[in-house]
């Protein structure tokens, strides 16, 4: 039972490490949905500006987070 | 051609990282218990991860429609390769200590005991465990980046020659591969499997990519830049 929990978080958490980030990214991915829908391809190049300034955005954040709960 | 060099690239370099670490785990039962019972484990895994593959992968293939296989699978590739890549930035800009091959193996070393009695189960289901666990994001690797682009044998061929080359090495060196470039490695994976995701996920989405599948490179290389730019970002005296 303790092996098929462990396979069960090993599994959530190759996707999943922020919560937070991962629901940005799925919300980017539904606006990119309806956006092919009705502008085809041009829609293609916000997706992966939005894909990357997330990436850098909350890279930034847990470096800030992180030098916060650890100062020296 | 491009593609299944990709898709090839992609297995091998994602399944070498974990069997990496699942080799070190593996030395460190076998060199402190003994040799049999942990090959035993190893070899139940890699069965059981083979049956995931093909039960899996020929499901996920065969009941579900393209564009959402390709919708499905670019999802969770892209929460995949993003959440390495983002690891590798905080790595690289110092925030978060790098994977130590030879601190995991020295600290697994140190929980184990000589070996006792005929049959060592705990060696058996250490390296079962082990193995199993670092190997299921073999399986995903190699069930998303071959499913989609019906590129199965690429796929299933670089996972497989990635654990052969690992375990040669790690059979020659007895001792935990502590000068593989891991976080290296994790960067490049988290590139390839992200512009691969955002690939996928855009085509189950109804688009079409100017280059159809070249366009991948260009991807991987704004992907590049964003991650460079992170660790430049981070690394600023300001956030210092």
């Amino acid at each position: 039972m303790r092996f098929l929990r462990a396979a069960g978080r090993e599994v959530l958490g190759l996707f999943v490490s922020d919560w937070v980030q991962s629901g940005v990214i799925i919300v980017i991915l539904a606006a990119a949905w309806f956006a092919v829908a009705k502008f085809g391809a041009p829609a293609l190049v916000l997706l992966v500006l939005l894909l990357a300034t997330q990436l850098v955005w909350f890279a930034r954040a847990e470096a800030t987070r992180s030098r916060r709960q650890s100062p020296s | 051609m491009y593609q299944q060099a990709f898709i090839f690239g992609a297995a091998f370099l994602g399944s070498a990282v974990e069997a990496t670490e699942a080799l070190t785990i593996v030395l460190a039962v076998g060199l402190t218990r003994g040799w049999r019972e942990p090959l035993l484990g190893t070899l139940l895994a890699i069965v059981l991860l083979g049956l995931l593959v093909l039960v899996f992968g020929q499901l996920i293939v065969t009941t579900i429609p393209e564009w959402a296989l390709k919708l499905l699978v670019g999802t969770l590739l892209l929460l995949f390769g993003l959440r390495w890549l983002h690891k590798a930035v905080l790595r690289s800009a110092g925030v978060v200590a790098m994977h130590d091959e030879e601190r995991a193996y020295q600290d697994a070393v140190s929980r184990l005991g000589e070996t006792v009695g005929r049959r060592d189960w705990v060696g058996f289901v250490l390296a079962l465990k082990g193995v199993f666990l670092e190997g299921l994001e073999v399986v995903f690797i190699v069930i998303a980046v071959g499913g989609p682009g019906h590129a199965w044998t690429a796929a299933i061929a670089g996972g497989l020659v990635a654990a052969v080359v690992v375990a040669v090495a790690g059979v020659a060196v007895r001792a935990p591969l502590a000068r593989v470039p891991e976080n290296t490695l994790k960067f490049a994976v988290g590139i390839l499997l992200t512009s691969l995701g955002t690939f996928w996920a855009a085509e189950g989405m109804g688009a079409s990519w100017p280059g159809d599948f070249l366009s991948i490179f260009a991807l991987a290389g704004i992907f590049l830049v964003a991650s460079q730019l992170a660790v430049t970002v981070i690394r600023r005296p300001a956030l210092a």
